[in-house]
């Protein structure tokens, strides 16, 4: 019996020590024991307050599961029969008391802290200066507004140091907008509009992608947000398009399906369709969809029209089907 | 020696397979219950390791897309409605007459309908699978606009709503039959305070079911006329609302959760005390805490919601809610640790299951604390933290306290006794491979991998923990195999040894009978002085020898 109880017990230390090296080694690398590095005040506090979770929720896990392998270890049964009764105890009223009366001590704490964050978490600093960005989550790309009329697909540029003030629709399905190091998630909801914001507080390229299962290609809904300088930002809004609008949109709308050469995937070859030479016809199936394809651009501009025409034309068309 | 009053029932109905199709026997019924939803646990499990073969490395192609969500959504859809409530529903069928000293449920052939509805239920559900289009892929709360028409088109959302309507209508009888049997036929003695903690947790798992499942029901009601009458209630486009839906699909699907956690609390309160050789430490806490949780768990719904926007002040009324779950989950956990405290702790299988429940729920509900802080929720919401957290609570928890429940009560279902060595096999594999598998998830969602997606880019350690991940779901799907095969020696090859009325020197009526025990369950109900009977008992054998 004892030898038994040391194999199981052997088992399990080997695997706690398997556990911290693995551990160890995430750790060395900051890889997935807290939310992303915060990179604006948001998500930075938000990050304190799970740390705050995480050091009360550690010491009751601690507390909780060395008092269950101390009770499993002292009062095992050593050989005594099953017919052995332990002690009748019943119970014990001020026991049940204190450890009712704890744990909400416990919650208060995490509470308080919460409300006591909030404010820098859910209201954007009051700034004169703000960038008000429409984010439009579509199946399944994300299309950005910005404040003088210009629009990108899938990346967002801003500049560092400025509040962004994003107001997220969808003109489809639920998605849910999520830059883990610029804050938490907020839901596109077709029929309404909801808000988040952010600060980036250095130059940097953050990831994320769609949260909220929004139908078969849900997996590659990414986006990104590019903090760079205000000269950079100042260039970038003031050539009335993103510089590689057309490439942007092909990637992000129809490389999904049509590959990221129109070679095909999910959807049909593109490489020889007429489509792609007759701009107006292009736009009628890119605005209105086709059999089983969405209306990826049911909302898109004539300039971003004319931007897909003349990059599908210029990277995607090989040339009609020859004898065809 | 049994009394037969009625006419000698016709002799097809005593076949070997049409005396269990026409049964209304509770016992047969649980046991029929429990065996399908063992069936459907084995797909359901199947589908899982598929998923988990898809995110084994990054950019992967076993099971892309469209299949993908179609597996998701079945694994989810199975696991709840297929698997934990109706073998929940099996193990209250078996026991809680036999627990209370009745000879029946209330109402024997409504029982029988129940499990029938069950199970035409589950078929329809996986004969979608045949559905132009395949099954329902979007998720197992289907929020629309994704679900409807436009976005779901083919019939395999339509088969997902017409067995949600059919199961809610079989759980909805069942959960009548439990609340009116407890509350009507208690054998002489049995008071409130002396029926046994799983027959509360039944009690309330019933109550709670009759509040909650009606709006499911109503939900996916407006969701069918939305896809097949051309009504529009969660169509933006013509004045419909998906918050409306989102609210709809948590008020039930919150308590569902309890609906599913507060009986496998039920079979732990049990289980604990008689291999601690012990009473339950507090029992009328334990009884008030099921009570308080499912009170509370009508009040929380909405912290599943906590990224639609909601204004703040709800938000934080959510929180609040959220948070208050925790003290009666906390005195529970207290109460069961005290239990063991100088008992004469026995390790066999169902103890070695119970005893992991408790280390596995902690983790689960330490981590619901994330969850109810609404900022943080929004840094993990729809993430795989969330799968980590769900898994704990519901495979660590409740699906450890069922397999805990399976062993603990086999011998009295078949008359059998599980082999020990396999259980204990089969536990030691759950138990290193179920936190194989979900550890790493908790850190798959902080480094921002987004739940349901069907597939990632990213190598590192993204690639590590989902690699990791997968290992573990094999190592699990062995001990699932080897608790098989424990019931396969056992009874095909006739090795399990005989079981008497009591094995486990157990407290409660269900002991008092035979293994099996016979159609009318017993030949005499003792008066029931205490909430252990079956100790009282043996003390007054002892002293009259």
């Amino acid at each position: 019996m004892p030898a038994r109880v040391r194999g199981k017990l052997s088992l399990v230390v080997v695997t706690c020590c398997a556990v911290l090296a693995t551990a160890g080694v995430a750790a060395a690398s900051n890889g997935g024991f807290a939310p992303e590095s915060p990179h604006s005040t948001n998500a930075r506090r938000i990050t304190s307050a799970y740390w705050l979770i995480f050091g009360l929720t550690a010491g009751v896990f601690v507390i909780v599961e060395t008092v269950l392998v101390v009770f499993i270890w002292k009062y095992r049964s050593r050989g005594r029969d099953r017919t052995v009764e332990g002690a009748q105890v019943h119970g014990h009223t001020r026991l049940e008391v204190i450890w009712t009366v704890i744990p909400v001590g416990i919650l208060a704490v995490i509470a308080a802290f919460v409300f006591y964050e909030l404010p820098g978490i859910a209201d954007a600093p009051a700034a004169t200066d703000a960038i008000h960005v429409t984010v439009e989550a579509h199946q399944f790309y994300w299309q950005f507004d910005y404040p003088n009329g210009v629009r990108s697909i899938n990346d967002l540029t801003v500049p560092v140091g400025r509040v962004v003030d994003l107001t997220v629709v969808s003109p489809d399905v639920v998605h849910s907008w999520w830059i883990p190091a610029l804050g938490g998630k907020i839901q596109a909801i077709p029929g309404q509009t909801t808000h988040t914001w952010f600060r980036a507080d250095a130059a940097g390229t953050y990831t994320g992608q769609c949260a909220e299962l929004c139908g078969l290609y849900h997996a590659a809904m990414r986006a990104r947000v590019i903090a760079t300088t205000p000269q950079a930002y100042g260039t970038f809004i003031a050539s009335g398009a993103a510089a590689d609008l057309g490439r942007s949109e092909y990637v992000g709308a129809c490389a999904t399906c049509h590959g990221m050469h129109g070679e095909g995937g999910y959807g049909p070859n593109l490489q020889q369709s007429p489509l792609l030479a007759q701009p107006s016809g292009l736009e009628q199936r890119v605005r209105q969809g086709g059999i089983k394809m969405p209306p990826v651009g049911d909302t898109w501009t004539a300039g971003q029209m004319r931007a897909l025409a003349s990059y599908v034309r210029a990277h995607v068309y090989k040339g009609a089907a020859s004898g065809g | 020696m049994a009394v037969r009053a009625e006419a000698p029932p016709v002799t097809w109905k005593r076949g070997r397979v049409a005396s269990w199709l026409v049964t209304v026997d509770h016992k047969r019924i649980g046991i029929m219950y429990i065996l399908t939803s063992i069936g459907f646990f084995a797909l359901a499990g199947l589908l899982g390791v598929l998923m988990r073969a898809q995110l084994a490395t990054p950019n992967e192609k076993f099971l892309t897309k469209n299949s993908y969500d179609e597996v998701m959504t079945m694994h989810g859809t199975t696991m709840i409605f297929l698997v934990v409530v109706p073998i929940i529903a099996g193990f209250a069928n078996f026991l809680v007459p036999l627990m209370i000293g009745a000879r029946d449920v209330a109402f024997p052939r409504l029982n029988a309908l129940s499990y029938w509805l069950f199970l035409l239920g589950g078929i329809v559900l996986w004969g979608s699978w045949f559905a132009t289009g395949g099954p329902a892929k979007a998720g197992w709360w289907s929020y629309p606009t994704l679900s409807e028409a436009q976005f779901s088109p083919g019939h395999g959302q339509d088969y997902w709503i017409l067995s949600i309507h059919i199961l809610t209508l079989s759980s909805l009888l069942g959960a009548i039959n439990f609340i009116v049997t407890i509350t009507n036929m208690r054998t002489r003695g049995m008071s409130w305070t002396r029926i046994p903690l799983f027959v509360w947790s039944i009690l309330i798992f019933a109550v709670l079911l009759i509040v909650a499942l009606p709006t499911l029901s109503a939900a996916v009601t407006m969701l069918l006329l939305d896809r097949q009458a051309g009504t529009h209630f969660f169509l933006p486009a013509q004045g419909g609302s998906i918050v409306l839906y989102q609210h709809m699909f948590w008020f039930f699907g919150h308590p569902e959760v309890y609906v599913m956690v507060l009986p496998a609390m039920g079979m732990v309160s049990e289980i604990l005390p008689v291999f601690s050789r012990k009473p339950i430490f507090g029992y009328k806490a334990v009884a008030f805490s099921t009570v308080a949780i499912a009170f509370v768990s009508m009040l929380v719904w909405a912290h599943h919601m906590f990224t639609i926007g909601m204004p703040l002040g709800l938000d934080g009324f959510f929180m609040l809610s959220s948070m208050a779950v925790a003290v009666p989950t906390g005195v529970k956990i207290f109460n069961w640790l005290a239990t063991t405290w100088r008992g004469n702790l026995q390790f066999d299988t169902p103890m070695l299951f119970v005893l992991a429940f408790i280390a596995l729920f902690t983790i689960g509900g330490l981590s619901g604390l994330y969850l109810a802080a609404f900022p943080v929720d929004w840094q993990v919401n729809d993430s795989y933290f969330i799968v980590a957290h769900f898994h704990y609570v519901a495979f660590g928890g409740i699906v450890f306290a069922l397999f805990g429940g399976l062993h603990y009560w086999w011998p009295k279902m078949f008359g059998r006794m599980l082999d020990e060595r396999l259980g204990k096999t089969s536990f030691w594999l759950m138990f290193v491979g179920f936190n194989v598998t979900f550890l790493p998830q908790h850190m798959l969602g902080l480094l921002g991998m987004p739940r349901r997606v069907y597939t990632y880019s990213h190598g590192g350690l993204w690639e590590w923990y989902n690699l990791t991940s997968t290992i573990g779901s094999a190592i699990t799907t062995l001990g699932v195999a080897v608790f098989i095969a424990n019931v396969w020696q056992t009874h095909l090859l006739r090795k399990g040894v005989r079981a008497g009325n009591d094995p486990w020197l157990a407290d409660t009526l269900e002991w008092y009978t035979t293994s099996p025990p016979p159609v009318y369950n017993f030949d005499t109900v003792p008066y029931v002085e205490s909430a252990r009977p079956l100790r009282d008992l043996r003390r007054k054998l002892a002293e009259e020898t």
